[in-house]
Protein backbone atom coordinates (compact mmCIF):
# COMPACT_ATOMS: atom_id res chain seq x y z
CA UNK A 1 0.00 0.00 0.00
CA UNK A 2 3.10 2.30 0.55
CA UNK A 3 3.72 1.85 -2.51
CA UNK A 4 0.86 2.68 -4.20
CA UNK A 5 0.43 5.57 -2.46
CA UNK A 6 4.13 7.05 -3.27
CA UNK A 7 2.90 6.32 -6.96
CA UNK A 8 -0.51 8.50 -6.47
CA UNK A 9 1.75 11.19 -4.86
CA UNK A 10 4.84 11.15 -7.09
CA UNK A 11 3.31 10.01 -10.47
CA UNK A 12 -0.56 10.60 -10.39
CA UNK A 13 -1.11 13.90 -8.44
CA UNK A 14 0.50 17.35 -10.92
CA UNK A 15 1.89 19.87 -9.51
CA UNK A 16 -1.62 21.71 -9.47
CA UNK A 17 -2.68 20.02 -7.10
CA UNK A 18 0.00 20.52 -4.11
CA UNK A 19 -0.11 24.00 -5.03
CA UNK A 20 -4.22 24.29 -4.63
CA UNK A 21 -2.90 23.62 -0.97
CA UNK A 22 -2.51 26.81 -0.28
CA UNK A 23 -6.08 27.51 -0.85
CA UNK A 24 -6.25 26.43 3.03
CA UNK A 25 -4.86 30.36 3.23
CA UNK A 26 -8.10 31.54 1.99
CA UNK A 27 -9.01 31.04 5.97
CA UNK A 28 -7.68 34.18 6.24
CA UNK A 29 -9.83 36.14 3.71
CA UNK A 30 -12.65 38.01 5.64
CA UNK A 31 -15.97 38.97 3.75
CA UNK A 32 -16.10 35.78 2.06
CA UNK A 33 -16.89 32.04 2.00
CA UNK A 34 -14.17 30.72 3.33
CA UNK A 35 -15.25 27.35 2.79
CA UNK A 36 -15.11 27.98 -0.95
CA UNK A 37 -10.91 26.92 -0.18
CA UNK A 38 -11.87 23.64 1.07
CA UNK A 39 -13.63 23.20 -2.54
CA UNK A 40 -11.15 24.70 -4.63
CA UNK A 41 -8.54 21.99 -3.13
CA UNK A 42 -11.12 19.58 -4.16
CA UNK A 43 -10.65 21.17 -7.70
CA UNK A 44 -6.77 20.04 -8.00
CA UNK A 45 -7.26 16.71 -6.79
CA UNK A 46 -10.31 16.84 -9.51
CA UNK A 47 -7.60 17.84 -12.12
CA UNK A 48 -5.10 14.86 -10.46
CA UNK A 49 -8.31 12.35 -11.65
CA UNK A 50 -8.14 13.97 -15.15
CA UNK A 51 -4.46 14.05 -15.79
CA UNK A 52 -3.81 10.55 -14.52
CA UNK A 53 -7.31 9.05 -16.67
CA UNK A 54 -5.14 11.00 -19.95
CA UNK A 55 -1.90 9.03 -18.31
CA UNK A 56 -3.44 5.67 -18.63
CA UNK A 57 -2.94 5.55 -15.10
CA UNK A 58 -5.91 3.02 -14.00
CA UNK A 59 -4.46 0.30 -16.75
CA UNK A 60 -0.98 1.17 -15.83
CA UNK A 61 -2.23 0.25 -12.20
CA UNK A 62 -3.81 -3.06 -12.25
CA UNK A 63 -0.35 -4.51 -14.69
CA UNK A 64 0.97 -3.50 -11.34
CA UNK A 65 1.33 -6.71 -9.09
CA UNK A 66 -0.92 -5.47 -6.72
CA UNK A 67 -4.70 -6.41 -6.27
CA UNK A 68 -7.87 -4.55 -7.76
CA UNK A 69 -9.14 -4.02 -4.13
CA UNK A 70 -5.66 -2.44 -3.49
CA UNK A 71 -5.31 0.03 -6.55
CA UNK A 72 -8.95 1.65 -5.53
CA UNK A 73 -7.45 1.85 -1.40
CA UNK A 74 -4.29 3.32 -2.67
CA UNK A 75 -6.83 6.46 -4.81
CA UNK A 76 -8.71 6.79 -1.57
CA UNK A 77 -5.12 6.79 0.50
CA UNK A 78 -3.36 9.31 -1.63
CA UNK A 79 -7.20 11.75 -1.38
CA UNK A 80 -7.34 11.26 2.54
CA UNK A 81 -3.44 12.47 2.83
CA UNK A 82 -3.51 15.27 0.77
CA UNK A 83 -6.71 16.05 2.64
CA UNK A 84 -5.22 16.31 5.96
CA UNK A 85 -2.40 18.44 4.22
CA UNK A 86 -4.54 20.60 3.46
CA UNK A 87 -6.81 20.36 6.77
CA UNK A 88 -3.85 21.01 8.75
CA UNK A 89 -3.35 23.91 7.18
CA UNK A 90 -7.07 25.02 7.53
CA UNK A 91 -6.82 23.91 11.31
CA UNK A 92 -3.58 26.10 11.31
CA UNK A 93 -5.11 28.93 10.18
CA UNK A 94 -8.29 28.89 11.99
CA UNK A 95 -6.15 28.31 15.27
CA UNK A 96 -4.17 31.86 14.21
CA UNK A 97 -7.35 33.23 13.61
CA UNK A 98 -8.88 32.49 16.93
CA UNK A 99 -6.08 33.09 18.69
CA UNK A 100 -4.32 36.20 17.60
CA UNK A 101 -6.93 37.91 15.28
CA UNK A 102 -10.47 37.05 17.35
CA UNK A 103 -10.22 41.00 18.05
CA UNK A 104 -9.91 42.13 14.86
CA UNK A 105 -12.23 44.27 13.17
CA UNK A 106 -12.24 42.97 9.83
CA UNK A 107 -13.05 39.66 11.36
CA UNK A 108 -15.34 41.00 13.60
CA UNK A 109 -17.59 42.92 11.18
CA UNK A 110 -17.62 39.84 8.93
CA UNK A 111 -21.25 38.66 7.60
CA UNK A 112 -19.96 35.55 6.61
CA UNK A 113 -18.73 32.27 8.23
CA UNK A 114 -15.92 32.68 10.99
CA UNK A 115 -13.09 30.74 11.18
CA UNK A 116 -13.13 28.29 14.08
CA UNK A 117 -14.10 24.57 15.11
CA UNK A 118 -17.35 24.42 13.17
CA UNK A 119 -15.66 25.48 10.29
CA UNK A 120 -13.06 22.78 10.49
CA UNK A 121 -16.05 20.59 11.03
CA UNK A 122 -17.82 21.58 7.59
CA UNK A 123 -14.58 21.17 5.93
CA UNK A 124 -13.91 17.43 6.68
CA UNK A 125 -17.88 17.29 4.93
CA UNK A 126 -16.88 18.75 2.37
CA UNK A 127 -13.96 16.19 1.73
CA UNK A 128 -16.30 13.54 2.79
CA UNK A 129 -18.45 14.71 -0.24
CA UNK A 130 -15.68 14.54 -2.44
CA UNK A 131 -14.75 10.98 -1.41
CA UNK A 132 -18.08 9.69 -1.81
CA UNK A 133 -19.78 11.41 -4.97
CA UNK A 134 -16.65 11.66 -7.02
CA UNK A 135 -13.87 9.29 -6.15
CA UNK A 136 -16.90 6.52 -5.73
CA UNK A 137 -18.77 8.17 -8.66
CA UNK A 138 -15.28 8.08 -10.90
CA UNK A 139 -14.76 4.39 -9.85
CA UNK A 140 -18.94 3.59 -11.60
CA UNK A 141 -16.80 3.28 -14.65
CA UNK A 142 -12.93 4.19 -13.95
CA UNK A 143 -12.84 7.09 -16.59
CA UNK A 144 -15.36 9.04 -16.18
CA UNK A 145 -14.98 12.20 -13.85
CA UNK A 146 -17.06 14.99 -15.44
CA UNK A 147 -20.61 13.89 -13.68
CA UNK A 148 -19.36 12.66 -10.55
CA UNK A 149 -17.36 15.81 -9.90
CA UNK A 150 -20.62 17.66 -11.50
CA UNK A 151 -22.51 15.76 -8.03
CA UNK A 152 -19.95 17.09 -5.71
CA UNK A 153 -20.18 20.52 -6.87
CA UNK A 154 -23.92 20.59 -6.04
CA UNK A 155 -23.95 18.67 -2.71
CA UNK A 156 -20.11 21.02 -2.53
CA UNK A 157 -22.50 24.19 -2.29
CA UNK A 158 -25.61 22.78 -0.81
CA UNK A 159 -23.30 22.13 1.93
CA UNK A 160 -21.39 25.66 2.30
CA UNK A 161 -24.94 27.06 1.97
CA UNK A 162 -25.77 25.33 5.34
CA UNK A 163 -22.64 26.02 6.92
CA UNK A 164 -23.15 29.93 6.15
CA UNK A 165 -26.86 30.47 6.93
CA UNK A 166 -26.88 27.88 9.98
CA UNK A 167 -25.10 31.02 12.39
CA UNK A 168 -27.83 33.19 10.93
CA UNK A 169 -31.10 30.83 11.90
CA UNK A 170 -32.28 31.47 15.66
CA UNK A 171 -30.02 29.82 18.74
CA UNK A 172 -27.22 29.06 16.43
CA UNK A 173 -25.32 32.75 16.53
CA UNK A 174 -22.82 30.23 18.45
CA UNK A 175 -21.83 28.75 15.58
CA UNK A 176 -20.30 31.83 14.51
CA UNK A 177 -17.85 33.02 17.16
CA UNK A 178 -14.39 33.88 16.92
CA UNK A 179 -12.93 32.83 20.31
CA UNK A 180 -13.13 29.77 22.20
CA UNK A 181 -16.36 30.54 23.75
CA UNK A 182 -18.50 27.35 22.75
CA UNK A 183 -15.73 25.35 22.65
CA UNK A 184 -17.15 21.88 24.11
CA UNK A 185 -20.01 22.08 21.82
CA UNK A 186 -17.62 23.41 18.87
CA UNK A 187 -15.34 20.31 19.52
CA UNK A 188 -18.33 18.22 19.52
CA UNK A 189 -19.67 19.40 15.91
CA UNK A 190 -16.33 18.62 14.98
CA UNK A 191 -16.05 14.89 16.35
CA UNK A 192 -18.83 13.98 14.73
CA UNK A 193 -17.81 15.62 11.06
CA UNK A 194 -15.14 13.47 11.90
CA UNK A 195 -16.97 10.24 12.05
CA UNK A 196 -19.18 11.34 9.19
CA UNK A 197 -15.58 11.86 7.18
CA UNK A 198 -14.47 8.60 8.17
CA UNK A 199 -17.50 7.00 7.88
CA UNK A 200 -18.19 8.66 4.11
CA UNK A 201 -14.84 7.70 2.92
CA UNK A 202 -14.35 4.12 4.42
CA UNK A 203 -18.11 2.76 3.25
CA UNK A 204 -17.10 4.98 -0.56
CA UNK A 205 -14.09 2.72 -0.73
CA UNK A 206 -15.99 -0.31 -0.59
CA UNK A 207 -18.66 0.13 -2.90
CA UNK A 208 -15.77 1.58 -5.05
CA UNK A 209 -13.37 -1.59 -4.70
CA UNK A 210 -16.74 -3.91 -5.30
CA UNK A 211 -17.77 -1.61 -8.37
CA UNK A 212 -14.24 -1.62 -9.74
CA UNK A 213 -13.58 -5.45 -9.48
CA UNK A 214 -16.64 -5.95 -12.02
CA UNK A 215 -15.21 -3.26 -14.71
CA UNK A 216 -13.81 -4.52 -17.19
CA UNK A 217 -11.13 -2.47 -18.81
CA UNK B 1 6.07 -27.29 -18.81
CA UNK B 2 3.02 -24.90 -18.79
CA UNK B 3 3.52 -21.63 -17.97
CA UNK B 4 -0.08 -20.40 -18.88
CA UNK B 5 -3.13 -22.51 -19.29
CA UNK B 6 -6.28 -20.93 -20.55
CA UNK B 7 -9.72 -23.11 -19.83
CA UNK B 8 -12.77 -22.20 -21.46
CA UNK B 9 -12.41 -18.40 -21.11
CA UNK B 10 -16.09 -17.04 -22.24
CA UNK B 11 -17.27 -13.65 -22.49
CA UNK B 12 -20.80 -11.96 -23.96
CA UNK B 13 -20.61 -8.40 -24.90
CA UNK B 14 -23.81 -6.48 -26.65
CA UNK B 15 -22.73 -7.76 -30.73
CA UNK B 16 -20.09 -10.10 -29.64
CA UNK B 17 -19.12 -13.35 -28.01
CA UNK B 18 -15.82 -14.70 -27.04
CA UNK B 19 -16.31 -18.50 -26.63
CA UNK B 20 -14.78 -21.36 -25.00
CA UNK B 21 -11.46 -20.52 -25.31
CA UNK B 22 -8.64 -23.04 -24.23
CA UNK B 23 -4.89 -23.31 -24.71
CA UNK B 24 -1.80 -23.67 -22.96
CA UNK B 25 1.30 -21.70 -23.68
CA UNK B 26 4.55 -24.01 -22.59
CA UNK B 27 7.82 -22.87 -21.03
CA UNK B 28 10.47 -21.40 -23.34
CA UNK B 29 7.82 -20.85 -26.50
CA UNK B 30 6.60 -17.96 -28.25
CA UNK B 31 2.97 -18.38 -28.76
CA UNK B 32 1.48 -15.85 -31.48
CA UNK B 33 -2.69 -15.19 -30.89
CA UNK B 34 -4.03 -14.66 -34.52
CA UNK B 35 -7.15 -13.50 -36.19
CA UNK B 36 -8.43 -10.78 -37.95
CA UNK B 37 -9.26 -7.82 -36.46
CA UNK B 38 -12.08 -7.76 -34.60
CA UNK B 39 -11.55 -11.29 -33.82
CA UNK B 40 -11.35 -11.34 -29.74
CA UNK B 41 -7.48 -11.27 -29.46
CA UNK B 42 -7.30 -8.86 -27.40
CA UNK B 43 -9.98 -9.37 -25.30
CA UNK B 44 -8.67 -12.82 -24.85
CA UNK B 45 -5.45 -11.28 -23.98
CA UNK B 46 -7.51 -8.62 -21.36
CA UNK B 47 -9.45 -11.67 -19.61
CA UNK B 48 -6.05 -13.28 -19.22
CA UNK B 49 -4.96 -10.61 -17.25
CA UNK B 50 -7.90 -10.06 -15.20
CA UNK B 51 -8.86 -7.17 -17.16
CA UNK B 52 -11.94 -8.19 -18.09
CA UNK B 53 -14.05 -10.71 -16.07
CA UNK B 54 -15.15 -13.76 -17.83
CA UNK B 55 -18.19 -15.02 -17.70
CA UNK B 56 -16.89 -18.72 -17.45
CA UNK B 57 -12.80 -20.53 -17.44
CA UNK B 58 -10.28 -20.42 -15.39
CA UNK B 59 -7.15 -19.03 -16.20
CA UNK B 60 -3.55 -20.26 -14.58
CA UNK B 61 0.01 -19.38 -14.58
CA UNK B 62 2.49 -21.61 -12.83
CA UNK B 63 -0.41 -24.24 -11.91
CA UNK B 64 -1.67 -20.78 -10.02
CA UNK B 65 -5.11 -20.25 -10.33
CA UNK B 66 -5.22 -16.24 -11.51
CA UNK B 67 -8.08 -14.94 -9.07
CA UNK B 68 -6.46 -16.66 -6.14
CA UNK B 69 -2.88 -15.70 -6.95
CA UNK B 70 -3.01 -12.21 -8.49
CA UNK B 71 -0.07 -10.39 -7.13
CA UNK B 72 2.19 -13.28 -6.92
CA UNK B 73 1.83 -14.14 -10.64
CA UNK B 74 2.08 -10.67 -11.70
CA UNK B 75 5.42 -10.26 -10.02
CA UNK B 76 6.43 -12.82 -12.66
CA UNK B 77 4.90 -11.73 -16.03
CA UNK B 78 5.11 -8.84 -18.12
CA UNK B 79 2.27 -7.07 -20.27
CA UNK B 80 3.10 -4.85 -23.15
CA UNK B 81 0.87 -2.89 -25.87
CA UNK B 82 1.91 -2.08 -28.85
CA UNK B 83 0.32 1.44 -28.85
CA UNK B 84 -0.61 1.60 -24.84
CA UNK B 85 2.00 4.33 -22.99
CA UNK B 86 1.32 5.38 -19.79
CA UNK B 87 2.30 8.93 -18.56
CA UNK B 88 3.44 10.07 -21.79
CA UNK B 89 4.75 13.14 -20.39
CA UNK B 90 6.67 11.92 -17.17
CA UNK B 91 10.14 11.19 -17.51
CA UNK B 92 11.24 7.30 -18.35
CA UNK B 93 13.56 7.12 -15.19
CA UNK B 94 10.47 8.62 -12.78
CA UNK B 95 8.27 5.96 -14.41
CA UNK B 96 10.99 3.10 -13.90
CA UNK B 97 11.45 4.57 -10.28
CA UNK B 98 7.89 4.08 -9.18
CA UNK B 99 7.44 1.00 -11.46
CA UNK B 100 10.41 -0.75 -9.55
CA UNK B 101 9.16 -0.29 -6.02
CA UNK B 102 6.49 -2.66 -7.09
CA UNK B 103 8.80 -5.75 -8.06
CA UNK B 104 10.52 -8.22 -5.48
CA UNK B 105 13.49 -9.07 -7.78
CA UNK B 106 13.57 -5.73 -9.84
CA UNK B 107 17.27 -5.97 -11.24
CA UNK B 108 18.24 -2.60 -11.35
CA UNK B 109 21.78 -3.68 -13.46
CA UNK B 110 19.64 -5.58 -15.73
CA UNK B 111 17.28 -2.78 -16.36
CA UNK B 112 20.26 -0.09 -17.53
CA UNK B 113 21.51 -2.94 -19.17
CA UNK B 114 18.48 -3.59 -21.17
CA UNK B 115 17.99 0.40 -21.67
CA UNK B 116 21.57 0.52 -23.11
CA UNK B 117 20.77 -2.55 -24.97
CA UNK B 118 17.38 -0.97 -26.70
CA UNK B 119 19.40 2.87 -26.67
CA UNK B 120 16.36 4.14 -24.33
CA UNK B 121 17.18 7.72 -22.85
CA UNK B 122 15.91 7.74 -19.34
CA UNK B 123 15.70 11.04 -19.38
CA UNK B 124 12.71 11.20 -22.36
CA UNK B 125 9.06 11.12 -21.96
CA UNK B 126 7.61 8.36 -23.72
CA UNK B 127 5.55 10.73 -26.08
CA UNK B 128 8.98 11.16 -27.23
CA UNK B 129 9.24 7.50 -28.56
CA UNK B 130 8.58 5.89 -31.59
CA UNK B 131 6.11 2.68 -31.31
CA UNK B 132 8.79 0.37 -31.57
CA UNK B 133 10.58 2.38 -28.73
CA UNK B 134 7.75 2.36 -26.67
CA UNK B 135 7.34 -1.22 -26.88
CA UNK B 136 11.00 -1.44 -25.60
CA UNK B 137 10.46 0.86 -22.84
CA UNK B 138 7.58 -1.55 -22.10
CA UNK B 139 9.52 -4.84 -22.19
CA UNK B 140 12.74 -3.41 -20.54
CA UNK B 141 10.00 -2.81 -17.50
CA UNK B 142 8.78 -6.26 -17.50
CA UNK B 143 12.53 -7.78 -18.25
CA UNK B 144 14.08 -6.06 -15.33
CA UNK B 145 12.22 -8.15 -12.94
CA UNK B 146 12.77 -10.87 -14.27
CA UNK B 147 9.14 -11.38 -16.54
CA UNK B 148 9.31 -15.67 -17.12
CA UNK B 149 6.58 -14.49 -19.04
CA UNK B 150 5.41 -11.86 -21.64
CA UNK B 151 2.05 -11.02 -22.71
CA UNK B 152 2.07 -8.76 -25.67
CA UNK B 153 -0.81 -7.03 -27.76
CA UNK B 154 0.20 -6.36 -31.09
CA UNK B 155 3.84 -5.11 -30.52
CA UNK B 156 4.60 -5.07 -34.38
CA UNK B 157 1.65 -3.39 -35.58
CA UNK B 158 2.48 0.16 -36.69
CA UNK B 159 6.03 -0.83 -37.04
CA UNK B 160 8.67 0.02 -39.78
CA UNK B 161 9.14 -3.12 -41.42
CA UNK B 162 13.16 -2.95 -39.93
CA UNK B 163 12.18 -2.45 -36.27
CA UNK B 164 9.67 -5.39 -36.67
CA UNK B 165 12.37 -7.14 -37.49
CA UNK B 166 14.74 -5.99 -34.85
CA UNK B 167 11.72 -6.62 -32.01
CA UNK B 168 11.62 -10.37 -33.40
CA UNK B 169 15.10 -11.13 -33.11
CA UNK B 170 15.09 -9.79 -29.61
CA UNK B 171 11.87 -12.26 -28.91
CA UNK B 172 13.99 -14.98 -30.19
CA UNK B 173 17.34 -13.88 -28.27
CA UNK B 174 14.56 -13.40 -25.34
CA UNK B 175 13.30 -17.33 -25.82
CA UNK B 176 17.00 -18.51 -25.64
CA UNK B 177 16.95 -17.18 -22.13
CA UNK B 178 14.25 -18.70 -21.34
CA UNK B 179 11.31 -16.08 -21.23
CA UNK B 180 8.13 -17.50 -23.01
CA UNK B 181 5.92 -15.14 -24.92
CA UNK B 182 2.65 -15.02 -26.09
CA UNK B 183 1.29 -11.85 -28.69
CA UNK B 184 -1.33 -11.06 -30.52
CA UNK B 185 -0.86 -10.10 -34.34
CA UNK B 186 -2.53 -10.14 -37.35
CA UNK B 187 0.64 -9.66 -39.08
CA UNK B 188 1.28 -12.91 -39.81
CA UNK B 189 5.03 -13.45 -41.27
CA UNK B 190 6.28 -12.08 -38.26
CA UNK B 191 4.96 -15.35 -36.59
CA UNK B 192 6.93 -17.60 -39.07
CA UNK B 193 9.85 -15.97 -37.87
CA UNK B 194 10.22 -16.76 -34.47
CA UNK B 195 6.44 -18.40 -33.33
CA UNK B 196 6.41 -22.14 -31.85
CA UNK B 197 2.76 -21.87 -32.30
CA UNK B 198 -0.14 -20.64 -33.20
CA UNK B 199 -3.53 -19.95 -31.55
CA UNK B 200 -6.46 -18.91 -34.14
CA UNK B 201 -9.56 -17.02 -32.93
CA UNK B 202 -12.37 -15.73 -35.75
CA UNK B 203 -15.49 -13.89 -34.83
CA UNK B 204 -15.02 -15.23 -30.88
CA UNK B 205 -14.31 -19.01 -31.42
CA UNK B 206 -11.14 -20.76 -31.20
CA UNK B 207 -10.19 -22.23 -34.52
CA UNK B 208 -7.09 -24.46 -33.82
CA UNK B 209 -4.12 -24.60 -31.13
CA UNK B 210 -0.82 -25.85 -31.76
CA UNK B 211 2.13 -25.68 -33.46
CA UNK B 212 2.29 -23.57 -36.79
CA UNK B 213 3.75 -26.51 -38.79
CA UNK B 214 0.67 -28.79 -37.96
CA UNK B 215 -1.36 -25.94 -39.65
CA UNK B 216 0.27 -25.00 -42.22
CA UNK B 217 1.57 -28.30 -43.36
CA UNK B 218 4.49 -27.93 -46.25
CA UNK B 219 4.82 -25.40 -49.01
CA UNK B 220 2.23 -23.40 -47.82
CA UNK B 221 2.87 -19.68 -45.80
CA UNK B 222 0.66 -19.42 -42.87
CA UNK B 223 -0.60 -16.14 -43.91
CA UNK B 224 -2.03 -17.95 -47.30
CA UNK B 225 -3.55 -20.38 -45.45
CA UNK B 226 -4.98 -18.16 -42.83
CA UNK B 227 -6.79 -15.73 -46.07
CA UNK B 228 -8.02 -19.06 -47.09
CA UNK B 229 -9.85 -20.19 -44.12
CA UNK B 230 -11.33 -16.56 -43.75
CA UNK B 231 -12.56 -16.40 -47.02
CA UNK B 232 -14.15 -19.55 -47.06
CA UNK B 233 -15.56 -18.51 -43.76
CA UNK B 234 -16.46 -15.44 -45.02
CA UNK B 235 -18.59 -17.28 -48.20
CA UNK B 236 -20.15 -19.53 -45.59
CA UNK B 237 -21.46 -16.80 -43.68
CA UNK B 238 -22.62 -14.67 -47.02
CA UNK B 239 -24.25 -18.23 -48.79
CA UNK B 240 -25.96 -18.67 -45.58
Amino acid sequence: MKNLLIKELRLSAIPLTYIFLTFALMTFIPGYPILCGAFFFCLGVFQSYQNSREANDILYSVLLPVSKRDVVKGKYLAAVVLQMVAFLLCAACTIVRMVLLSDAAVYKANALMAANLVYLAFVLLIFAAFNFFFIGGFFKTSYGVGKPFIVFIVVNFVVIGIAEALHHLPGLGWTNVLGFSNTGVQLMILAAAVIIYAAATIISCQISQNRFEKIDL
Amino acid sequence: MNILSINDISKKYPGFKLENISFDVAKGTIMGLIGRNGAGKSTTLKAILNMVHADRGRVSYFDLDLKENERAIKQRIGFAGGEIDFYKKKKIKDILNITKRFYDDWDEELCIKYMKMFSLDENKTPSELSSGMKVKLNLVMALSHGAELLILDEPTSGLDPVSRDELLEIFKHLKKQGVTILFSTHITSDLEKCADDITYIRDGKMIYTGSISDFVGTGASLENVMIEQEREAFYEKFTD
